[in-house]
């Protein structure tokens, strides 16, 4: 038993001592600061107890501010949005990088971030591509080519994660320069740059590179973790970008997700245009072949280009015999929601829902969960201005994030052809 | 927009007024219906300027039976310039809502330096010999030379001026200087004298502290000036300054070796009319018999300089006999520099009032009080008569006629200090005499009485009421308002430790500590990896600004700096602080970053912006005292203390502060900017020190903000820097508003008003 404890004890202290190692750099009173403010998460209510914030009313609340902002410019006139886009993602790998006021460190955060940030923008725009570039040592290094698999430009990133010296934005502006000039004409060219550091190291005059760029027509948009630089906000006001600084993770995760649907196309660019597209089709399971992407023998699962008949493993991607754009129906479809977005949802005010009228629509049309809130108080609660269907917060969610078609007016709209 | 306030229809050109502009307005509106005197504070970049401009002229334009003159003192060109721009617009707007009654003439006056358009005058380099050179050619004995001999040259513009005599005049309408002097050109008038004609006749008239408050200047400049004006004196926190410099006078050897050439060269002069004009002389002689008061006789482009603030009735007096002669008062002069400088012989240093020192004078050199006073205007009339035109080169005898007859007219306010060597460098002998003006109401008083209103109005006057003792005035409103903020865009830190929890501080015994230098250096040098752009760090003087640069570079502190951001540092050279000044902005431009290292009462800390991204964090290192050896300022505070009942305590810290209020207030010209203050003294944190900051800043001072180490600092740097990165709602929620429209201003009446601001 007394060893046991004393084993335990000194166990705590190995441990304690461990934290420290971790915290080496900082002192105690430093820690206190830097730390996660607990209490913060933390709320009176009436009664005198502490609860946990009720965070889902505020989750809720920032989505509502956010659909307004964005309907309110979206809706107002039909906008030409640009379908087709090749971002370049640079990340700033510079000392600053590794700063710890983000937890673990900054560049663990931005990475984390990026992942999601790429497998949303695929799944938002499948006909686009990525590529990545790092800041590093005052030099910009290509890490990815343009590509339209999200595992790769992942992969790629995980591999290469330290950060030292410091950061040149005309480096990083000058080569992605280089490389978007030659995409073809129909491509929206974009930067989004992840900058850590608050200066820029430039071998030459940064303004030259930034009327290059808005010459080029590349949209540069910049995300910073620490505070807002001139040269960056002036950087994106001339290229048509948008600024935004992050106060901490989720703040950042909200913004780098905002780049992922596309914007709104710039205005002397934005001439229709025909395009070669082959939709290929699954082929070739079970047989043995090379694939033109990786060089490789594979088995099965692939897809023949229809023009050149060469095999590619993945879609969306442009043939590497006949470069010829390839994609699959799918991918087209889900393209089309953002053209055609649904309308944002009216807040009914809950006292209507006491009205004899509306007795019907206790339950919420997508999820038929009561709309009651348990102790029968009304919660908050839309209606779609068309089909006039209650749906819950959640499903408001869901219906605008993810599915981007209106239950109810679908239905109502079968119902009718039924019918006739 | 107009509105109403009480009887008067204000234009204003924007279409939305901040709060406390309307504010400012009606304190104003009060003060020029009691046509008292008063003292509004109101912070930079809150548009004191377009509401100062918009009430009066609008007050003047409701009150079209007896129409006010606005005089407006600024303190540099610049400003100047950009008062006139705002009053143009103004002036558009006023038209287009009033038509041809709202025409008024308003102009900037400045020196010839600023003015002249003629080529050759122009080339000279400094303000001094552009004016001789306007001198050599348009006075009036010139002319009259010229008028037989055509290879004298004159000055074709000023020719053609004069010429069209009383034809020549401006159009109504806002001229700037550029205006002026473009005017002058198509008509071929010389712009320096039809605006100094017209100063009269103008509604406005824009110009530099001096016409104001140099007696030596406002005599000629200013004495036509209207009863029924109002004085408006911007950015006034430093007028007893400028009050006290304009009396005070310091002689050193080089002076009078000066004087005595001055004096050879007069007796030359003095000889040669003897041989060819005698009756100049003789005729002199009898106009001084009948006063000085006949200067008045001398055509008006001759009339250049005039007597120090001299009592009206001592004007009428006439000279005494004992210099009307010309070589008298050559004998007298030369006794006085004689005497004086057997006085900078000393070797230690000397204090004396200037009764004394007359007394003094007196029986060692046999000059008596009387005969000092009349020293300056006899000068001057006889370097008329002499037809002296290179007066640039007689600036020392000036200076001592100067310096006479102020000892002669003051028996109080003043004292006189010899002072054999520099006390920082006591093995360099540079002996001074200086008389030094303590008593700043002096130069003021003569403005106060003769106007009807003096507006006195800065970013700075805290605590507002020390300013109606110093200047001896009774103000009928005296208020201080503060910013209406849509968000907290300035974030004042207090920071009284280091890293290592150690005091830091400027006090004597303390600054030299190795600890606090490396605590500063360590501060710094947080501060710039997390703060972006700009950065300005003001010392408290050069030479502690050099010692802790360089125990920086030697500790390698310095490098590490550099690292992050270029370093540029301001120095006593104008040209060289001026390029480096140049080269920060384009740092700050090229996202290079820097840091600028300057000196509070420095060129930089009173006149150069650090707006936006030129400046997003400025740290005051110290509290800027006063050198307390001083012995000038030890003079003036005894007689504060007995005069005004002002404790040297209370005195030097109103003033140390005003300067840190005036460094840090730098950062900010403009509600849409934002910036960070940090004050790195312990003595910071004391009531009486922290109390004497401007309200708008001691209301953005929250409590926890007041006893902060680096490490606090820098958590709070880094929030502040984050938040304010964030787009926001310009004109302010619901709940504050923070910009009106005229609808907003007609919906509620004052008292609303009232309860708002208050």
């Amino acid at each position: 038993m007394n060893n046991g404890g004393a084993r335990r004890m000194n166990g705590g202290g190995e441990e304690d001592d461990d934290e420290d190692y971790v915290n080496g750099d900082l002192d105690a009173w430093e820690r206190t600061y830097t730390d996660e403010r607990s209490w913060e998460s933390l709320q009176e209510d009436e009664s005198g107890l502490l609860r946990p914030i009720d965070n889902k009313a505020l989750y809720h609340s920032q989505y509502r501010r956010r659909l307004r902002s964005l309907s309110s410019t979206a809706t107002a006139a039909r906008i030409q949005k640009g379908l087709i886009r090749y971002l370049y993602l640079v990340i700033d790998l510079s000392r600053a990088a590794s700063e710890t006021d983000f937890r673990p460190s900054r560049i663990v955060v931005i990475a984390k971030h990026v992942e999601a940030f790429i497998r949303e923008f695929f799944d938002q725009n499948p006909l686009s591509q990525v590529g990545l570039l790092t800041i590093k040592d005052g030099v910009a290094q290509c890490l990815t080519d343009l590509g339209g698999s999200p595992e790769s430009h992942i992969k790629a990133l995980m591999n290469k994660l330290e950060c030292s010296g410091d950061s040149s934005l005309q480096n990083a502006l000058d080569l992605v320069d280089g490389y978007l000039n030659q995409i073809p004409s129909y491509g929206h060219r974009e930067v989004l740059i992840l900058y850590a550091a608050l200066s820029t190291c430039d071998p030459g005059d940064i303004m030259e590179t930034i009327q290059k760029c808005k010459k080029s027509k590349i949209r540069c948009s910049v995300i910073g973790l620490a505070a807002e630089m001139f040269i960056c906000k002036h950087l994106c006001q001339e290229t048509g970008g948008t600024y935004s600084v992050a106060l901490d993770e989720s703040h950042f995760k909200e913004l780098i997700l905002e780049h992922a649907p596309p914007p709104p196309a710039i205005a002397e660019f934005a001439t229709a245009n025909l395009i070669k597209m082959g939709f290929p089709q699954r082929a070739a399971e079970g047989s043995i072949s090379i694939c033109s992407c990786h060089k490789e023998a594979k088995v099965g699962a692939g897809y023949t280009c229809p023009r050149c008949k060469a095999r590619v493993c993945e879609l969306p991607t442009e043939c590497r015999i006949c470069g010829l754009t390839l994609v699959s129906s799918p991918h087209l479809a889900r393209s089309y929601h953002h053209l055609f977005p649904i309308a944002p949802f009216d807040e009914v005010p809950p006292f209507s829902l006491n009205d004899p009228n509306h007795k019907l629509q206790r339950n919420c049309f997508g999820c038929q969960q009561s709309l009651l809130n348990p102790g029968n108080k009304p919660g908050l609660l839309v209606v779609c201005p068309k089909c006039k269907g209650y749906f819950c917060l959640d499903c408001d969610i869901y219906i605008h994030e993810s599915l981007h078609n209106c239950p109810g007016c679908d239905s109502f709209r079968h119902s009718k052809a039924d019918k006739e | 927009m107009k509105f109403q306030i009480e009887d008067v229809t204000v234009y204003f050109p924007y279409d939305h007024i901040y709060p406390e502009q309307y504010s400012y307005m009606i304190e104003l509106k009060r003060a020029l219906d009691a046509k008292g005197h008063c003292l509004l504070e109101m912070p930079t970049g809150t548009g004191k300027t377009i509401a100062l401009l918009s009430l009066i002229t609008s007050y003047s334009l409701s009150k079209p039976q007896s129409p006010i003159k606005l005089i407006y003192c600024t303190r540099t060109v610049h400003e100047m310039e950009k008062t006139l721009a705002e009053l143009k617009l103004l002036h558009n707007y006023q038209i287009k809502h009033l038509g041809p009654q709202a025409r008024i003439l308003a102009i900037g006056l400045s020196s010839r330096k600023n003015l002249c358009v003629n080529p050759t005058v122009l080339a000279a380099e400094n303000r001094d010999s552009v004016d001789a050179g306007c001198r050599k050619l348009t006075a009036s004995w010139v002319r009259a030379m010229a008028a037989e001999n055509p290879n004298v040259p004159t000055c074709q513009f000023f020719e053609n001026y004069e010429k069209a005599a009383s034809a020549a005049v401006l159009p109504p309408g806002v001229y700037t200087l550029q205006d002026l002097r473009a005017f002058g050109k198509e008509k071929g008038w010389c712009p320096y004298f039809l605006a100094r004609h017209m100063v009269q006749f103008a509604n406005v008239v824009v110009y530099s502290y001096q016409y104001l408050l140099d007696p030596k200047v406002a005599g000629i400049i200013s004495k036509e000036m209207q009863k029924e004006s109002v004085v408006v004196f911007d950015e006034a926190h430093n007028i007893d300054n400028v009050c006290i410099e304009a009396l005070s006078v310091s002689v050193r050897r080089q002076t009078l070796e000066g004087a005595t050439r001055n004096l050879n060269r007069i007796s030359q002069e003095i000889d040669r009319f003897k041989a060819t004009d005698a009756s100049r002389l003789r005729s002199e002689y009898n106009r001084l018999v009948e006063g000085l008061a006949l200067r008045g006789n001398l055509p008006i482009t001759d009339t250049w300089l005039s007597n120090p603030a001299l009592p009206d009735d001592i004007l009428k007096e006439a000279v005494p006999g004992n210099i009307r002669r010309a070589e008298h008062f050559l004998h007298v002069l030369r006794r006085l520099v004689q005497y004086l400088r057997g006085r900078l012989e000393t070797d230690n240093v000397e204090k004396e009032s200037p009764v004394g020192f007359v007394a003094s004078i007196s029986s060692h050199a046999g000059i008596d009080q009387k005969t000092l006073k009349f020293c300056y205007d006899r000068l001057h009339s006889l370097m008329l008569t002499l037809e002296i035109t290179d007066t640039d080169e007689f600036l020392h005898i000036q200076t001592i006629c100067d310096f006479a007859t102020l000892i002669g007219t003051y028996a109080r306010g003043f004292s006189i200090i010899i002072e054999p060597f520099d006390e920082r460098m006591p093995h360099i002998p540079d002996p001074v005499l200086q008389l030094s003006c303590h008593d700043a109401s002096l130069a003021i008083k003569p403005v106060f009485d003769r106007f009807q209103s003096v507006v006195i109005t800065s970013g700075t006057l805290s605590p507002i009421d020390l300013y109606p003792r110093l200047l001896n005035f009774h103000p009928v409103v005296s208020r201080s308002f503060t910013m209406s903020l849509t968000r907290d865009c300035i974030c004042p830190m207090v920071l009284t430790r280091g890293s290592d929890q150690l005091p830091v501080s400027t006090k004597f015994d303390m600054r030299s500590d190795p600890g606090v230098v490396r605590n500063y250096g360590k501060l710094l040098l947080e501060m710039v990896s997390v703060v972006p752009d700009g950065i300005v760090c003001f010392f408290v003087s050069y030479s502690y600004m050099d010692g802790i640069i360089n125990t920086w570079n030697d500790s390698g502190i310095l490098k590490e700096i550099m690292q992050h951001k270029l370093v540029f540092i301001e120095t006593q050279d104008v040209v060289e602080t001026t390029l480096a000044l140049d080269n920060y902005r384009r740092a700050c431009d090229c996202g290079r970053g820097a840091v600028f290292f300057s000196v509070a009462r420095g060129k930089v800390a009173e006149g150069i912006d650090f707006d936006r991204h030129y400046g997003r964090l400025v740290i005051m290192f110290g509290v800027p005292f006063q050198y307390t050896l001083s012995k000038i300022l030890l003079a003036r505070l005894e007689y504060l203390r007995d005069t005004f009942q002002i404790k040297e305590g209370d005195f030097l810290t109103f003033d140390a502060l005003r300067q840190a209020a005036q460094c840090v207030g730098r950062v900010i010209r403009s509600k849409a900017d934002y910036g960070m203050m940090i004050f790195a003294d312990k003595r910071y944190s004391r009531h009486d020190k922290r109390s004497k900051l401007p309200s708008w800043i001691l209301s953005h001072l929250r409590d926890a903000n007041l006893n902060l180490s680096t490490d606090m600092a820098l958590h709070i740097a880094r929030e502040f820097l984050r938040k304010m990165a964030q787009p926001y709602d310009k004109t302010g929620g619901s709940d504050r508003k923070t910009l009106l429209s005229q609808e907003d201003l007609e919906k509620m009446g004052d008292g609303s008003v009232h309860e708002m601001l208050y």
